[in-house]
């Protein structure tokens, strides 16, 4: 047995609610765990108990007992506890201490006085482990997302914890990224015996195989085995989904154990209508712009009409952000032509300065919620109709739009982060563009947010609107979008109807779409 | 190169360059800065702080022959006479404006001078080498300060990022630019910070930093007396010629004080290093000649050895080159020699030489 917590409750420092009550939850050796649920549903709350951050680093009042490894994680000093609980933070730019890689999986050893000689032999080993020894002189700064995490978790195992802890590693990554972090959290508890806690939103890439599922919602936790938590949990992956509607027991957690289960069944697809798209909201032409020498995109060429919503796909790097930069204007050095409907038609956007352009396409950038700093959600969002000039009445629109009335009143940096997420992407967007451009807006919600964002998008465009949303979500892709464009390395690779690009055999194929030939998501399914 | 070789070639450079006033010593002094920094190995940051302490010490040349030039200046070869109020004895007499005299220009073009050489010095230290060196090479004692300065210089570029990052954001919801909009930047950008501080803190809390046994008492106590030991001899030995050999026991003692803190808190701090950097003969001897050289130009200054003043108003003399004055200001190049005979492997910090066999094995 590694922790045991009995009966634990925690409030956080001037909160009225519990964060968590009455947990009980075991930990044995080998143990791999996901804990999922909704956001700001307690998952960060629980993982932090078993390394003493909380209540020590957070404060707090908590009851019931909590034994790790023979110790009290609330009263043992966390100098101690981080050798017996390793923990893996969200963002990987925050977390790192050093200069470069080995430092930097060194330091903890420093700091718990390892002889040199038994560091460098773990070094060594965990670098081979985790596939990363040809980084070993890089410096963290030069590392892609799924590089440093990696690191970050060689750098946690360096003490030899019996516990690994991970607070949604993969969130901030490209897929390719995640899945190399995944599949190296996969290998821990059969080689070493560390058992492995993670939180994690994308249930797709672990559900098989994780050995458990905590379920943390409303402070309350529920443990599953995977059979049963792909039955009890509200959201899960598409393919576990269609299998619960289909009636499949036990449901399938693969796309291999779906096609065994659907053997025999006729399974087709309903025809989705066909889009009538309207007028042209914005061409670009020959789009080519970058930073310094470095072109970060090449050639872009391609219109969005009105009732369109375009996924915008590709790796960390492929130059989605710099397409929205380029078409609002944040880029100055750019050649090739942009137009945008900015209330009277297409007009070229030369010479129009970044308030102009944002009037008709209005752009969200990646962690909106940064630029938030009024005491109230009205307030925020009254602040954008004023410097758009548009009559204040409208924010109760607005608010209501966004089904954020009921924060109205509170200030923005109280709310959890799903929600002011929520009132940024209001208060940037509450001057209602024509076309929105948003940059990754999913990025860590959890999947209720995806789907009302999902349907929001929809009915913007069924209103008229058009959009563009860079995503490295497909899943939640495949809710909204009607054409798909791919980007890699700086250029256009692709530029297909969704229908065509999330196929089994399109370039970025759903889930779905796997298992069912002409479908792309659940609800296109028929039996 | 050793980081203490580095630090103690910073110090001759500071204690040459504010010793000497003579203009031909100090365009010595300029040119070894310069001969190092061209032989020195730079990290990927190490020219951008270059250029901008080479631009910080333009400007503190600039500025202190401008506040000469409004403060006027004794001397006979007068240049030109600004129009300017003398205030009266009875309101403190300040003189602004007046005549301006080639003398005063000179000797404050000489400060000027002394002080970007020493700028100089750091810009060449700090590019070659990296403050995570700095921190790994600090004392124990001084180790919790030293992470606190590291993590600081960390979070700061990203703090910058935010900066433009919430700047454009504004834009982006229709607001014009101008200084009108600061509080806007400024609110989030903090707010910001605070929150990226917060995860860091808790990431190397959970990493097992933050709860290392302090120091103890009694050694924080030793260190603590070197300081009014040191005060008090240095107030004895300028202010009253005949109690000097009381401030040299006295600045002894200090001295043994704060070695003992260092030594002490060393000890009892437990922790180890993946890797020491060695510490070969040559920066030995390089630390070792810095220092009796050091110690040559303050004693020698003192004592008249060797003559390394110039003194503009003495009616605009032509300076004088003297042998030993020379030399002493020449030294300050030694680690041009140093690097020559023997280019560190360690800096080049774009290739991955650390473990040169390893990598190639790959």
């Amino acid at each position: 047995m590694i922790a045991d917590l009995v009966a634990v409750n925690y409030t956080y420092p001037g909160a009225v609610d519990r964060a968590l009550t009455c947990v009980n939850l075991r930990v044995r050796e080998g143990d791999f765990t996901l804990v999922a649920g909704p956001s700001a549903g307690g998952k960060s709350t629980l993982v932090r108990l078993f390394n003493g951050l909380i209540p020590q680093f957070y404060g707090g009042k908590i009851g019931g007992s909590i034994v790790v490894s023979d110790h009290d994680p609330s009263r043992t000093p966390t100098r101690e506890m981080a050798a017996i609980a390793g923990m893996v933070f969200q963002e990987p730019e925050v977390q790192g201490v050093s200069d470069t890689v080995e430092d930097e999986i060194a330091f903890g050893m420093e700091q718990h006085a390892v002889p040199p000689r038994e560091m460098a032999a773990r070094l060594d080993e965990l670098l081979e482990r985790f596939g990363i020894a040809h980084l070993r002189a890089r410096r963290l700064r030069t590392l892609s997302g799924g590089e440093r995490q990696r690191v970050a978790i060689a750098a946690a195992l360096a003490l030899r914890p019996r516990l690994l802890l991970l607070d949604e590693p993969t969130s901030q990554l490209d897929p390719a990224g995640a899945e190399a972090v995944i599949n190296t959290l996969a290998s821990l508890p059969g080689t070493t015996g560390t058992a492995v806690l993670v939180v994690e939103h994308r249930l797709e890439r672990l559900l098989h195989r994780v050995g458990r599922v905590v379920e943390v919602a409303g402070g309350k936790v529920r443990e599953w085995t995977p059979r049963e938590a792909a039955l009890e949990l509200t959201a899960v992956p598409p393919v576990v989904e269609l299998g619960r509607r289909l009636g499949f027991v036990p449901p399938p957690l693969t796309i291999d154990e779906f096609r065994a289960a659907a053997l025999g069944r006729q399974l087709g697809a309903r025809a989705s209508e066909n889009l009538v798209a309207g007028d042209p909201v914005i061409k670009a032409d020959g789009l080519t712009a970058g930073y310094g020498d470095f072109v970060a995109l090449r050639d872009a060429s391609f219109t969005l009409h009105q009732g369109e919503v375009i996924a915008l796909v590709g790796a960390n790097g492929s130059g989605k952000s710099t397409l929205f930069r380029a078409i609002t204007g944040l880029l100055g050095r750019i050649s090739g032509t942009i137009a945008v409907d900015t209330g009277c038609g297409l007009t070229s956007a030369a010479g129009l300065p970044v308030q102009r352009r944002t009037a008709g396409a209005g752009l969200v950038p990646q962690n909106p919620s940064l630029a938030l700093f009024k005491d109230t959600v009205r307030d925020e969002v009254a602040e954008t109709l004023h410097l758009r000039r548009r009559p204040p009445e409208s924010v109760s629109a607005t608010l209501e739009a966004w089904d954020i009335s009921h924060l109205s009143g509170r200030n923005p940096r109280d709310l959890s982060v799903g929600q002011q997420q929520r009132v940024a992407i209001a208060a940037m967007l509450a001057h209602e563009p024509r076309a929105w451009l948003l940059d990754e807006p999913t990025r860590g919600a959890d999947a209720e947010a995806k789907t009302w964002l999902a349907a929001r998008l929809c009915a913007h465009a069924a209103g008229g609107g058009a959009a563009i949303v860079a995503t490295h979500d497909i899943e939640s892709a495949a809710l909204f979008a009607t054409r798909v464009i791919g980007l890699d390395g700086g250029e256009i690779v692709f530029d297909l109807p969704a229908r065509v690009a999330f196929a089994a055999d399109g370039p970025c194929p759903t889930q779905i779409a796997r298992v069912v030939a002409g479908a792309t998501v659940v609800s296109e399914v028929e039996w | 190169m050793h980081t203490f070789a580095w630090l103690s070639w910073v110090a001759l450079v500071m204690a040459v360059a504010l010793s000497t006033t003579n203009p031909l010593y100090l365009v010595v002094v300029l040119l070894a800065v310069i001969l190092v920094a061209a032989l020195s190995p730079r990290g990927d940051h190490g020219l951008t702080s270059f250029r901008v302490l080479a631009t910080f010490g333009a400007g503190m040349l600039a500025i202190s022959v401008g506040i000469s030039v409004i403060n006027g200046s004794y001397g006979r070869h007068i240049l030109f006479t600004i129009p300017g109020p003398n205030f009266p004895d009875w309101l403190g007499g300040l003189a602004l404006g007046g005549p301006v005299s080639a003398e005063g220009l000179v000797a404050a073009g000489i400060r000027g001078f002394s002080i970007l050489c020493v700028l100089l010095a750091f810009g060449v230290f700090n590019g070659a080498v990296s403050p995570h060196r700095v921190l790994r090479a600090a004392p124990a004692a001084v180790f919790h300060a030293g992470l606190v300065v590291t993590v600081g210089l960390s979070l700061l570029p990203a703090s910058i990022d935010d900066v433009r990052r919430i700047r454009e954001m504004r834009t982006l919801r229709g607001a014009p630019g101008g200084m009108r909009q600061l509080p806007a930047l400024i609110v989030p950008a903090i707010i910001g910070g605070l929150e990226r501080s917060m995860r860091l803190a808790e990431a190397m809390e959970a990493r097992g930093y933050a709860s290392a046994p302090s120091t103890a008492r009694w050694p924080q106590a030793i260190g603590a007396l070197s300081a009014p030991l040191l005060m008090a001899a240095a107030g004895l030995w300028y202010y009253y010629d005949n109690l000097r050999p009381l401030a040299s026991v006295l600045a002894a003692a200090g001295a043994c004080a704060l070695a003992a803190w260092l030594l002490l808190a060393a000890r009892s701090r437990h922790t180890t290093r993946l890797r020491n950097e060695p510490l070969g003969a040559l920066d030995r001897a390089g630390i070792a000649f810095s220092l009796a050289l050091i110690m040559f130009t303050v004693a020698g200054k003192q004592a008249g050895w060797v003559e390394l003043g110039y003194n503009p108003f003495a009616n605009l003399p032509a300076p004088e080159f003297a042998l030993p004055g020379g030399l002493v200001a020449l030294a300050c190049a030694w680690p041009a020699l140093r690097l020559a005979l023997q280019p560190s492997k360690q800096e080049l910090m774009t290739t991955p030489s650390l473990y040169p066999a390893k990598v190639a094995r790959q």
